[in-house]
């Protein structure tokens, strides 16, 4: 590693200002997603709800009509469980807690303070809203609904300390469809995405790199069937393929959404036998040339067997393509896995960008930007920050760029 | 007898064209070329760029598996040995390269370098290793921290150096020295020709000792072999080379060479014309194109090679016929 941050290639990368912000950047991400990896959100985290909804989220200040139906959603929830009460002759409490919405959790009152709680509210739902058709052209009617938040609040008080930290942190992008916590999703997909993304780019870095550079050097025969091989799979337009392949598992044990972790593997099939064709493609490239330089003729002239030749002295001369071509495909998986969950192939029982792109596609056309906003700046954010990183990698460690 | 008897050797390497990839014809990069190497001797090759001395250089080490001919290694041949049966010539037989950039593996330090052929060959004891590469190091002209450095921390002259010590960390009797310095700096180039001369009586070592350049295979050899277009066309011995040289490629080659003394001057011959190409080669002598005393005969027939005494071998027909009328004046030049 020392030997590796002396080279030429890793102080030049150093250099590059941008580089090092993307590092860091791309850095924050991976933190994050160890965070989620390790049990810092859990999955049931991101399929709690934590508001009504289609709550817009902290730049925007709800209409009165949102905001009507955001307090209502309260005030009917502590109305079903009053009269659920009153028919199991219990305290309504003990059915409110169970409807918590994450750390808001209801006030402890009596049955009469609710049901005192409840007219009044009602009262001024029913009298003075109902069947005003224009609500967000009457300003004149706002200390109503102000007075209708109040009760909201007094039934459902949001909380203080830390527990309203984290309240604050899971509501501040809003809630999707389902009243789920968008950032809450938005940051869960980073562990799905960092996760589809090293496994597969690993995955098939080290499989192109091995049968690219055994292609290249052995040549004759086990060159021609790789060749094929991979020219047969680059024919087959990418998408058709990546489906094809994922179809192939319906019906399997991999096709259940209760065992995320299990129905990722179609997708990690999928990418790792297609991803592998470009570092495949670009290392027998670089091996053909290795392989001719002196260095490997002066090893054979000592009598070095063919495998030791290729892995001691071919192989790790095409590190930095590896490298490179692991970025690259890294960010090709995190879209690829976008693509293909939005057409709904791809992940399954968990959240990640692509199903939070799908779920938003409603959303969308009545102007509600958060669940898609959110998706989609977290994974430009990072798709950037890789490119770039890339770029610099490419830029530092090819030694034919000048500067 | 000799250390390396080379008969024949040929080397064609096809060319492949067309939409079925048939081979459609073959470069013609040596083309029967015999020849001896006694021990102890250093024989040069020269010849201009593409002319097949590197390929032939490779293939008395069978780095280049040839065509068809016979290289015997102490009597021995090996020309087809199989990888396993090749392995104790491969200890005796090494090879410095031209590009002191290319033939260092820039991952490997030269402790490591040096290294893993001490462990394949068994050269040394373990325990005995690190002191072995560090004499070695001396010998050849390096420091001794260098031997934990990349090789991209030398210069050129230093790293030829290391590649030198490769070649000798298996203690071999036969290098094939395939220019070593003609990448170098002219100061360089003398220092390392020093040091390979001093390597050779130290070592005993026999030498096969390619260049472009003849003044180095004069300073440095005992006999000197002239190619062109993959033919050997003349072999004698270096000593007085000036005055024996008979065959006209071989005196545009000296004539090319500056004489360090500005009051005498060669009869500079400057060649016309091209080199032909090896992939279709003429049918009589491969100079023709070019010779200034060319003969009908020439584009005829190839010339064989003549022995002349004292280890003077020529392919040419005007230097064999006028050899052959002991009347006419031995010519000479200089």
């Amino acid at each position: 590693m020392g030997r590796f941050l002396g080279s030429r290639g890793a102080r030049k990368f150093m250099r590059n200002r941008l580089a090092m912000a993307s590092l860091g950047v791309i850095g924050v991400y991976f933190l994050t997603a160890i965070f989620v990896f390790v049990g810092g959100i859990s999955m049931d985290a991101t399929k709690q709800r934590v508001l009504p909804k289609h709550v817009p989220g902290f730049l925007e200040s709800s209409s009165l009509d949102q905001r009507v139906e955001a307090a209502s959603h309260y005030l009917n929830e502590v109305d079903l469980a009053c009269r659920l009460a009153e028919r199991r002759d219990e305290d309504p409490y003990g059915i409110l807690v169970e409807k918590h919405l994450a750390e808001r959790i209801p006030a402890r009152l009596t049955p009469d303070e609710y049901n005192d709680l409840l007219d009044e509210a009602f009262g001024i739902l029913e009298e003075e809203l109902d069947g005003v058709d224009d609500l967000n052209h009457r300003p004149e009617l706002e200390p109503r609904v102000q007075r209708l938040e109040q009760i909201a609040e007094t039934l459902y008080p949001v909380p203080a300390g830390w527990d309203g930290f984290k309240y604050k942190l899971r509501t501040f992008l809003g809630s999707d469809a389902a009243g789920q916590s968008i950032s809450v999703r938005a940051v869960y997909s980073i562990k799905v995405a960092f996760q589809i993304g090293l496994v597969t780019s690993i995955i098939s870095v080290l499989i192109g790199s091995l049968l690219g550079a055994a292609a290249a050097f052995f040549g004759g025969w086990v060159d021609h069937v790789i060749t094929w091989i991979f020219s047969t799979l680059s024919s087959i337009p990418y998408l058709v393929l990546l489906s094809v392949l994922i179809v192939v598992f319906f019906g399997t044990i991999f096709d259940n959404p209760d065992r995320p972790f299990l129905s990722l593997v179609p997708v990690y099939v999928a990418f790792c036998s297609t991803f592998w064709i470009g570092p495949c493609r670009v290392i027998r490239g670089e091996t053909m040339k290795i392989k001719e330089l002196e260095y490997v003729q002066a090893a054979t002239a000592i009598g070095f067997g063919r495998m030791y030749l290729l892995i001691r002295h071919i192989i790790p001369n095409t590190a930095h393509l590896m490298f490179i071509n692991f970025s690259l495909l890294f960010i090709g998986a995190i879209k690829s896995e976008v693509i293909l969950s939005f057409l709904g192939l791809g992940v399954k029982g968990q959240p990640s960008w692509g199903i939070m792109i799908r779920d938003a596609k409603d959303e969308v056309a009545s102007y509600f930007f958060w669940q898609i906003g959110a998706a989609t700046f977290l994974m430009f954010v990072l798709v950037l920050a890789f490119n770039i990183f890339t770029d610099a990698l490419q830029d530092a460690f090819d030694p034919k760029h000048v500067d | 007898m000799s250390l390396l008897q080379v008969r024949n050797l040929v080397k064609h390497f096809p060319v492949r064209g067309g939409v079925l990839n048939r081979i459609v014809g073959h470069v013609h990069a040596v083309n029967d070329v015999s020849f001896d190497v006694s021990k102890g001797e250093t024989l040069g090759i020269v010849g201009e760029s593409g002319c097949g001395k590197s390929t032939l250089g490779k293939m008395l080490i069978r780095l280049i598996e040839p065509t068809s001919g016979s290289i015997h290694y102490e009597g021995k041949d090996i020309t087809s040995l199989s990888h396993s049966d090749l392995m104790p010539f491969r200890r005796t037989m090494q090879i410095i390269f031209q590009d002191p950039y290319s033939s260092l593996n820039p991952r490997l330090t030269v402790r490591s370098l040096l290294k893993e052929a001490i462990a394949f060959h068994g050269i040394v004891p373990r325990a005995e290793m690190d002191d072995y590469i560090t004499e070695l190091i001396r010998r050849v002209g390096l420091r001794r921290d260098a031997a934990d450095k990349f090789p991209h921390e030398f210069s050129g002259g230093q790293r030829q150096r290391i590649g030198i010590a490769r070649a000798l960390v298996t203690k071999p009797e036969f290098i094939v020295a395939d220019e070593p310095v003609s990448a170098l700096d002219v100061s360089i180039q003398a220092q390392v020709l020093n040091l390979l001369m001093d390597l050779k009586d130290e070592f005993g070592l026999t030498l096969v000792f390619i260049s472009h350049d003849l003044k180095v295979i004069q300073h440095f050899c005992d006999r000197v072999m002239v190619m062109y277009l993959g033919h050997a066309v003349e072999t004698l011995p270096c000593l007085d080379l000036d005055e024996q040289v008979q065959h006209a490629y071989s005196k545009a080659l000296l004539g090319a060479n500056p004489i360090d003394d500005p009051d005498q001057r060669r009869p500079l011959t400057i060649l016309q014309g091209d080199v032909p190409s090896p992939f279709h080669m003429p049918a009589g002598c491969p100079f023709t194109g070019r010779c200034p005393d060319v003969v009908d005969r020439c584009r005829a027939e190839m010339p064989p090679i003549i022995e002349r005494g004292d280890g003077h071998r020529i392919a040419c027909w005007v230097a064999n016929e006028e050899a052959a009328q002991p009347a006419a004046p031995a010519k000479s030049i200089g």
